[in-house]
């Protein structure tokens, strides 16, 4: 089995789907890969390198460049959606959703449920999401929790090359609009990918690491972070728990509340900022569905609430990191 | 007197390095051989590690918790005429020889795929150097080479050894054709023409004893030993619903389920060996491929293999090792086992007697090739 990067895992996906349903297509901006100096097409695959080769593999009728206004493309891909496509829309950073939030909340979250069943809307917006690019305020944030809030989406973020792929193909076969959001930091990471299709299900969380002493549960990039703790933590007698969750729309709500029963400890680890975020959630959820199995308070590890700072120093202190989470964790660890 | 180190176990072509996450018996403790002493972690698992040998554990070097590379010195049993200036005297030298062991790796694992014609491959797993004589693993339905983790290196020590995946299985091709077994045997066949010229010491478990069974039937000539772990074809009962689950279990806590059935302590199930399998069943067309294989192997009378007349016409040495609690293949009764055949049961082991006693399934597996020899 090869080892290869995130970019790479999505970019397998898109390019296997595209080879076996002709219903796939994608919209969005510099998609074709930017037409660069001369006019030359496909040069980098996009902003972050993700649709390399497409182009010329599939051809400008299924991969498009659009004008630069994410209220026009992604309501035509909602429209696409609806009468039969299976459109792939990529809004360049999540940040941009302002600007079509009508279309995904009041249009595409809908439809099945204003049409009575009869409309079916199999779309996926891919997006970036994170900091740590140095890209200030407007393009790092991590949005994954707004999308979760609205019934009819299922949102999907994936931690690693294995589950960015598998998960990106179950995505395009969905009949539901999916948003699936990659973090820009793990788009170089590494991992054994098999050549072949398959799909990982929604609302399937994954034991990313057996413990006993305190269950962590991270999103996203986050889930590096965890581990990176965890790791810490076995040196100082600690044996950690860590859990991704890998959708947060369906949430995996069986396995959170199994592993919180057995260990009773819970530190929940996200990098959208703290009100109303993912770690808020899943905290009342397992607080309402368990807490007689808890032997001490709920830890949320999270970005502070305010928007990311382009310091690179404050930057850097803005993303929960591992020394926060062994922090949290050991805080509990007596009780 | 002889001083006996007890040391970090290799599990596996990636692990380099375990964590003593428990002893299970304190310094000055009589310990026998087979006894398990110590909890070993690895990235993928946990799992004890029984005594080599039987004495006194004198001196505990590497404490519960601590982390320490493969093949270290972890603890040292002795007999009480050793005198602690003997045990300390062995640990200083055993530092010194453990550090020119990293550089010697003949034995060290090799995978890489065979080209059995037709387009398929089979995944082939290799530990030592080319040799006329060879100890080939054959695992059973849904496992993969890793079934062998605890057993490969045991075997490894005096033999080369090769293990496969079957088709359908772990990076091998799916079976191709109508004729599943068949095709499925001639893969390997070929895949161990290639890799594994001369003798071959067959050791199968549960459904790769039906695909050993084959082979010694086809090529009697190459074979020299025969141990099958649990093997189909003794009998007509089989858990088929363990069979029918493991197919259709697309989720973990189900999966889970299924998998606990193999084994006598449920809780030796990992969730790396959850997520392991959830890999290979999720990849397309693999449900379908363990459908076809699971077909030829129960109908709606029971098992369809029957091996008994090839081992009891087979002229070299046959073992039959079971686990008393397998609640997949059901204990042969007596008049099922071939005479020729050295039966052995393993009282506390499921259906994988090789993960939860590997040392003595590893010394019953060396006990019966050394018969050939």
């Amino acid at each position: 089995m090869a080892k290869i990067s995130f970019r790479q895992a999505l970019n397998d996906a898109l390019r296997l789907e595209m080879a076996r349903d002709p219903r796939v297509i994608m919209m969005g901006e510099d998609l074709t890969g930017g037409a660069g100096g001369n006019g030359v097409k496909d040069a980098w695959g996009g902003a972050f390198g993700v649709t390399r080769g497409l182009l010329g593999e599939f051809g400008p009728e299924r991969i498009r460049d659009t004008p630069i206004s994410e209220t026009a493309f992604i309501g035509a891909a909602a429209g696409a959606a609806l009468t039969g496509m299976r459109p792939v829309a990529e809004l360049m950073f999540v940040d941009f959703a302002g600007v079509c939030l009508d279309q995904i909340v009041n249009q595409i979250a809908k439809f099945r449920y204003m049409f009575g069943g009869r409309a079916r809307t199999p779309l996926v917006i891919r997006a970036t999401y994170g900091a740590g690019t140095r890209s200030a305020a407007q393009h790092t944030q991590a949005f994954y929790p707004i999308f979760t809030h609205f019934p009819g989406l299922k949102v999907v973020i994936p931690s690693n090359p294995y589950d960015a792929k598998g998960l990106l193909l179950q995505a395009m076969r969905d009949d539901d609009p999916v948003i699936f959001l990659e973090n820009k930091m793990l788009y170089d990471t590494m991992g054994e990918v098999p050549d072949g299709s398959y799909t990982v299900p929604f609302g399937e969380a994954k034991v990313v690491r057996d413990g006993k002493d305190v269950m962590i549960v991270a999103i996203g990039r986050m889930v590096k972070i965890a581990e990176e703790a965890a790791r810490k933590l076995q040196s100082d007698g600690i044996s950690a728990c860590v859990i991704d969750p890998r959708t947060t729309s369906p949430l995996d709500e069986d396995t959170l509340i199994e592993f919180a029963e057995e260990i009773g400890r819970v530190v929940i680890v996200d990098e959208a900022t703290p009100r109303c975020g993912m770690a808020a959630d899943i905290s009342a959820m397992l607080a309402d569905k368990c807490f007689d199995s808890l032997r001490a308070p709920i830890k949320m590890v999270t970005a502070p609430h305010t928007p990311v700072p382009y310091a690179p120093n404050l930057e850097d202190l803005y993303v929960p990191n591992a020394d926060a989470v062994i922090k949290a964790v050991k805080s509990i660890i007596e009780r | 007197m002889s001083i006996e180190a007890v040391t970090i176990p290799k599990w596996g072509m990636t692990m380099t390095e375990g964590i003593v996450s428990d002893w299970l018996v304190a310094e000055g403790d009589e310990v026998s051989r087979g006894q398990e002493i110590i909890e070993v972690e690895s990235t993928k698992t946990t799992n004890a590690v029984e005594s080599a040998a039987s004495g006194i554990l004198r001196r505990i070097v590497v404490e519960a918790g601590e982390t320490a590379p493969v093949g270290a010195l972890v603890g040292v049993i002795a007999d009480a005429s050793a005198s602690d200036e003997d045990i300390d005297a062995f640990i200083a030298s055993f530092a010194g020889a453990s550090g020119a062991e990293e550089e010697e790796d003949s034995n060290a694992a090799s995978i890489k795929t065979v080209d059995v014609g037709n387009g398929a491959v089979v995944n082939v797993l290799t530990l030592g150097a080319e040799s006329d004589s060879n100890v080939v693993l054959l695992h059973g339905f849904g496992g993969d080479v890793s079934t062998w983790l605890f057993n490969q290196d045991a075997f490894a020590q005096k033999h080369r050894v090769v293990a496969v995946d079957l088709p359908g299985h772990g990076a091998s091709s799916p079976t191709q054709g109508s004729d599943v077994f068949p095709s499925l045997v001639a893969s390997i066949e070929r895949a161990l023409e290639i890799s594994a010229p001369g003798k071959l010491h067959l050791v199968a478990h549960s459904f790769g004893g039906a695909v050993a069974a084959a082979i010694a039937a086809h090529q009697p000539e190459r074979v020299a030993s025969i141990t099958l772990i649990a093997p189909v074809g003794l009998g007509k009962v089989i858990n088929k619903e363990f069979l029918d689950d493991f197919i259709t279990a697309e989720r973990r806590k189900p999966l889970k389920d299924v998998l606990e059935r193999l084994l006598a302590d449920p809780s030796k199930i990992s969730n790396d060996m959850i997520e392991g399998t959830l890999r290979f069943k999720r990849l397309e067309g693999v449900p379908e491929a363990l459908a076809a294989i699971r077909d030829t192997i129960v109908d709606g009378d029971g098992q369809r293999h029957s091996i008994t007349e090839t081992l009891a016409n087979f002229a070299g040495p046959v073992a039959l090792i079971w686990g008393g609690k397998d609640k997949i293949v059901p204990l042969p009764d007596g008049s099922q086992i071939p005479s020729n055949a050295k039966f052995s049961v393993i009282e506390d082991a499921g259906h994988m007697p090789q993960m939860e006693a590997s040392s003595e399934v590893n010394s019953i597996v060396l006990d019966n090739i050394s018969k050939s020899l």
